[in-house]
Order: C-alpha cells, then structure tokens, then sequence
C-alpha cells in the first residue's frame, strides 16, 4: 500500500511504524498557510479546525498518488469520529474516488473492529513482527517525548532558537533511526547535550510552570497553534502538556499502558460526570493533576467549533475558582492572530507572575 | 538633572506618548489619531517632545512600549520594556485607583475588561469576536449620522425616550439604525441606543458571568464619551469613575513598567536618543524556506543598517545580528551519571500493566486461533463445494450434448 497519514506532532513515528509493516510510506506535509487555506476551502464551514487542516493535509497528498490514508477515530460524541467518513466523502466528491481512508479506533471500543485494521495493516508481516515494530515506534516515541519535556523546560531559560536548535537537529537524526539500540544512543546524545543547559534552572521557587490542556490535535500540533508553547517559554515559563504523542499512541494503540492516564482522567469526573467523547474529561482531570503538581497556571487550546472543548471550557470557570488556579482559555481556527495570542498570553503570564513581586512604586 | 520615562502606547487607532518623573508625576502627554504610519507619528511625537521638555533638566532614563505595534516601535526606539497593553493598563489604574475592583478599557479596535483584588490583576478577557463593542464601531455609526465623535456622548444624554438597537454586528447595527430613524427616533435616541447597544455587547462578551466588583474605572479612548459613561453606569447601577488621563493610561501605564525594570535591573537605557527621528526606518520580511517550519523572518533597517532581525525559530538569522552571546556556558556540566538516573526515572513513567498486556496477548491469540479456525473451515467448505462442483461438472459433462 502507498499510504499516508494526517501530520500530527513527530509525525516520524507513524512513518517508522508503517514503513516497518513494510509499506510505502508517504510523508504528509507540515501544515502551512497554503494547506490550511485549502482545507477550509473544501470543508464544511462549521467543521472543527482540525478537520479542516486535516482536510488540506488530504488534498496535498493527492498530488502524491497515495492510495491509502490512515487516521485514528474518536470516541463518544466528539465529531472526530466522523472525520473518516466526510473525508472519504469530500475526496470522493472532488473526484479522488480510489483512495481509502483506514480508521483506527481505540481497541478499547470494539475489538473485534481494531483487530481487523491491524491485521490489514500489517499487510504480509508475522504477529512477531508487528509486536517487534510496535516496541520500536513506542520506544521512539518515548525517546522523542523524554527530549522534548527537556527541552519545554530549558527554553524557559535560555534563548529560545538555541534550544530549538537542538531539538530540531534532535527530530532530524530520529528520522535516520534504524534499530533499537540506535534509538537509546541518539537519545542520550540530545539529553548530554540539553544537560549543559541544566545550571541555567534557576531555584524550585523561582520556577514557574504552566500546564496546557485542550484538544489533542491543537495542543500536539505546533504549526497550528500558534507555537504556544515557544510564546510561554519565550516568558521565562516551563510548559507541560497534556497531550503527548506516547499518551496518543497508548490510548490508540496499546490497551494494556494507560493506567496513569486513566486514574487522570478520574480526576475529571468531578466537572464532567459523563462521557462527552474528545479528551474533555481528561483534560479537566489534568489541569486539577497540574495543580496538585504544583503548576501556577493552566492554558486551555479549543479549536474554533470543538464540542467537547466547549463544554470543558464552560466548567473551567467553576474549576478555576475551586483549585485557585488561573485559566486562559484561546480559541483556534485560521482566523486566529498571532499578535493578539501573544498579547493573550503575555498579560496571563505577567499576572501570574504579578502576583508574586508586587512591590511599591 | 531629572530621570524621566518615556511611555509609548501604539494602538490601532491613536498613538500615545506620556513622560513620567521619578514620582510618576506627568511631564509630557500626546494622543495623536494613528494614520497608519506609527514610526513617523513616532518620530513626530519625539520631536513635540523636544520642543516642549527642556532637556537640559531632564534625561531619558528609560523607555517603555506597549499596544499592537510594539514589537516594531520597541527595535525602532530601543526599548527597554515591552509589554502587551493590559498589563499597563492596569499598572496605570492601580496606581491610580489602588482599590480598584474592575477596569473597563475600551479603545479604538479592542475592549478588555480587567479585574482587580488588592491592587493585583487577577483576571482579564479581551474582545474575540468582533470590533462591535469597540471605539470603531462609535466612530463608524457617528459618520453614519454625520456628527463629530466628540459631540457623540454628550448628544445622547439628551434623548427622551429609550430606543433598543442591535449590537452584535456594525453592519446590522446600521440597518437596524436607518429602520428605527424611520420610526422617528432623533439623532440623540438613536445614539443613545448605539451606546447602550456597545454596553451590552461588552457585557455579553466580555464580563459575561463574572461578578463585577467596584470601584468602576472606566478607561481608553472611549472614555471620553459620557454617553457611554452613563450607558455603563445604568448597567451596572453604580458610579463610573474615568480618570483624569483617561486616554493614555497604557502609555502611563507602561512607563511606569520601564521604570520597575531598569531600577530592578539597575542597566542604564537602551534608548537610542533623539536622533533616531532623523533616521530612516524600513522593515523587509521574507519567508525562511531552510525547513519545514517555514518562519516569517522580520528585518528591521535604520539608515541602512540592520538593528534587529526576528520571527525565526531556530535563531539562526536572529543569530547572524547579535553575534558571541552563547547564553549558557560549556563549563557547566553536571554530572551526567545524576541525569541518567532521572531519564532512567521518567521512562519507568511508561510503565505497563503486565496483567493487562497478558490478557490482550491472550485475546489476541484467541482471534487468531478463531480466524484460522475460520480459515480452515472455509477452506475445507471451498474445498468441499469444489469437489461438489467438480462432480456436478463431471455430471454436466455427462449430460451435456453439445459436447
């Protein structure tokens, strides 16, 4: 199969996975202005921002002749889990009618289904195979996680492009990864080199820590959202997310390792009691686990139409004021500014930070 | 010789530059209408400045630029503070009004709403929607009507009777104005109507389910108009106090944020003196196309010469300007066995329920084994129905004639 994939965080782990089922892998490309442009262009209006950037992502790799795409689903009411099935109709109806579009939904809905997808995907590769593969991905994607929270917390302190400068190189010689062993080498190469940076942290108290939550493809997805994390840490902040790519691929993929992540999201039964699909209970339960870790805020991203984020967004107020902890929620579609995110984010910051060093003028 | 604080406010709609002394008194204040070429109305305002100040009392100790455009004005002037407009905006009320509860800040194409415990900022919002409740959509329905801004406010306290009109959108707003002037609304109604048609819009988006708290301080160019004023103050049943300096108050505001910061920092000014305003500023901007990322780069020149590059992730250009600044040093290894330790740490954060995985091995095997069962069931049918068909064709054969 000649497949590809929506571009979602370190999208080299999805590539890894697949071209070690041995497929022909495709890789999507990063969404830009002209590829946000055509997705909102072909989507229906109201769709959710994600859609429609996953829509232009599509129709890019069109260009490309590739005959498969593979994407994850949604549980509950969360319009994800449609996703699929209005993107295999507005290919079809732009004349791309060859195409498949393969949905992955958590085993944890239905076995049976999940089963099924893997045993296609995985194509003429033995059982030992896959699970070896799957070790691989999930070993890399843990790798790229461990460098990446370093790397979240460094750039606090230090100038932003030095940091990022490592962590782009670090993303550049994953992508040349071939074995397991290579994956700890490499790892450990970008963490010595982060570790010199270690002495600029300054002391526990003088810390500041922001958490953000929000719907998962806009908090994974820099190039939608507006480099937040970069703006917080260009502040002097740590950030943390909620959403990792390993959580992602737990969740998706490995019924068997999300037990932290579940007894997180029980946290979010005190605002939500129900299932409301998207990660709005999960959510809730990480920014109150933020502020048992101690964070001194929490922003929350909604993509412009998110069902689930709105919902979060309208108990946040009652969360904010119970936890004491100050809340900035930003909406994001394309129409979102920069400047006004960097504002937004700006004056949040200097309150928090207000709060601690007022002194008499 | 006097310290002074130079406070710039480059908002979308006026230009403010305010000079505040060691005791925040004010020496100098300008509100000019932003045309939509802020470094020269910068630049002009510097010169007003020298005019007015006697430099040889004073001297520029530190500068501060606030508003949408200051990351541009910043490289331009050599700021040393810059910060986004609500922060100043409350540095100027709460220092003002240090038991301040709730600051209104209406300006040219943003509103925000601040609100205030002890003299700190605890939460803030800030118009998302549209520019309906800002001081454009006043200036806009006043041409409509054909009368100065100015007289705006004081023409709707002479209304007699309330008329409701629509104030989501500027654009309905106006269509719902011309239908109620044929009803026979006067001038001061209907401009009583769009004023309180602007306090409800700022209620609903902004406030909406807080708990305002006095003292009301209502502040931004807006202010001026007490039309609006008393709009605010029906709505809210309480006094609305705007203050003296209403209409630079982030200029005010961020100046007195200059000052916080070169006496913490204790550096001397970065300003780059009065002789910029004889200097020719242009900005080029040009996508890096060296990766993925694709980053907006900006350059800012000065006669000539580039005084500060931005937008790139990597820092590469920005790099390529500011050159031996390595901001952590080699010297500073730790050691690295300690950090291994920690990495070793976070990974066991991945652990796996080894219970759990057992029984997903175990139901994995199941449907394989079931699918092969089925496999070789089907199989063992096809099989079958070939062997029936092979005989129903030796059959066919048998009775076929034409063969």
């Amino acid at each position: 199969m000649r497949l590809s994939f929506p571009y979602m965080g370190p999208t080299i782990v999805y590539k890894k996975l697949f071209e070690l089922l041995g497929h022909d892998v495709v890789m999507p490309p990063k969404p830009n202005k002209e590829i946000i442009d055509l997705g909102v262009k072909h989507s229906p209006e109201f769709a959710c921002f994600p859609f429609k950037v996953i829509t232009g992502i599509y129709l890019k790799l069109m260009e490309k002749d590739v005959d498969t795409l593979v994407t994850s689903g949604g549980h509950g009411p969360c319009r994800a889990g449609y996703y699929g099935e209005v993107h295999k109709k507005i290919l079809r109806d732009l004349g791309y009618d060859q195409v498949e579009i393969i949905v992955i939904d958590s085993p944890r809905d239905d076995y049976r289904y999940f089963y099924e997808i893997v045993k296609k995907l995985k194509g003429s590769s033995s059982w030992l195979q896959v699970a070896r593969t799957i070790k691989i991905v999930y070993e890399l994607t843990k790798a790229l996680d461990e460098v990446e929270k370093q790397v979240e917390v460094l750039r606090a302190y230090n100038e932003n492009g030095v940091i990022n400068r490592i962590w782009l190189d670090a993303q550049e010689e994953f992508y040349q990864i071939k074995s397991a062993r290579d994956i700890e080498k490499t790892k450990n190469k970008y963490l010595t080199k982060l570790n010199e940076f270690k002495d600029s942290i300054p002391a526990e108290e003088d810390r500041y820590r922001i958490g953000i939550i929000g719907e998962i493809y806009v908090v994974l997805e820099q190039s939608i959202n507006n480099q937040i994390e970069e703006k917080v840490n260009y502040f002097g902040f740590e950030v943390e997310r909620s959403q990792y790519l390993t959580d992602w691929i737990r969740e998706n993929a490995f019924p068997f390792t999300g037990k932290e992540l579940e007894e997180i999201e029980k946290k979010g039964e005190e605002f939500i009691e129900i299932e409301i699909g998207g990660h709005a209970r999960g959510n809730i339960g990480h920014a109150i686990d933020f502020k048992e870790r101690g964070f001194d805020g929490i922003i929350h991203l909604k993509p412009f139409g998110c069902l689930p984020e709105l919902v979060s967004q309208s108990v946040i107020d009652d969360l904010s004021e119970k936890y004491e902890i100050p809340v900035l929620t930003i909406s994001i579609d394309e129409q979102t500014a920069d400047a006004n995110v960097l504002t937004r984010v700006e004056a949040f910051l200097d309150m928090i930070k207000e709060k601690d060093m007022r002194e008499v003028m | 010789m006097q310290n002074l604080y130079l406070g710039v406010d480059i908002g979308s709609v006026s230009i403010n530059i305010v000079a505040v002394d060691e005791d925040n008194r004010l020496v100098f204040k300008l509100y000019t209408r932003n045309s939509g070429s802020p470094i020269d109305l910068v630049k002009e305002g510097l010169k007003d400045f020298k005019d007015e100040v006697d430099l040889a009392n004073y001297e520029i100790s530190g500068v501060g630029v606030t508003g949408s455009g200051r990351q541009l004005i910043a490289y331009v002037l050599g700021a040393d503070t810059v910060k986004n407009e609500i922060t100043a905006h409350a540095r100027a009320s709460t220092y003002y009004y240090p038991d301040a509860g709730t600051i209104f800040e209406i300006g040219g194409q943003d509103s925000k709403l601040i609100i205030v415990e002890d003299g700190i900022a605890v939460d803030f919002a800030m118009n998302t929607v549209c520019a309906a409740g800002t001081g454009s959509f006043l200036d806009h329905q006043a041409e409509r009507l054909g009368i100065q801004i100015e007289e705006f406010g004081s023409l709707a306290l002479e209304a007699e009777r309330d008329v409701r009109i629509a104030g989501r959108c500027t654009v309905f707003a106006e269509s719902d104005m011309i239908s109620k002037q044929q009803y026979g609304f006067t001038k001061p109604e209907i401009i009583k109507g769009l004023s309180e048609a602007l306090v409800r819009n700022y209620m609903n988006n902004l406030v909406r389910n807080r708990v305002l708290e006095g003292k009301f301080i209502f502040q931004g160019g807006v202010a001026a108009n007490i039309g609006i004023k008393s709009a605010f103050e029906e709505e809210i049943e309480a006094e609305v106090i705007v203050p003296e300096h209403h209409d630079v108050m982030g200029a005010i505001g961020i100046a007195m944020l200059a000052k916080r910061d070169i006496k913490r920092s204790g550096e001397k000014t970065n300003f780059r003196g009065f002789d910029l305003t004889e200097e020719k500023f242009e900005t080029i901007s040009f996508e890096c196309e060296d990766c993925a990322n694709n980053c907006e780069v900006i350059k800012v020149i000065a006669d000539g010469r580039v005084i500060a590059v931005t937008g790139d992730r990597c820092g590469k250009w920005a790099a390529s300007l500011i050159t031996a600044q390595n901001p952590a040093a080699a010297d500073m290894k730790e050691s690295s066995q300690k950090q291994e330790a920690e990495a070793e740490e976070e990974t066991n954060l991945y652990k796996v329920d080894p219970e759990k995985e057992k029984q997903v091995m175990r139901e994995l095997e199941e449907l394989e084994l079931e699918d092969e069962k089925k496999e070789e069931e089907k199989a063992a049918e096809e099989a079958e129905i070939a062997q029936k068909s092979e005989a129903a064709d030796s059959d066919e054969k048998d009775d076929n004639v034409y063969v």
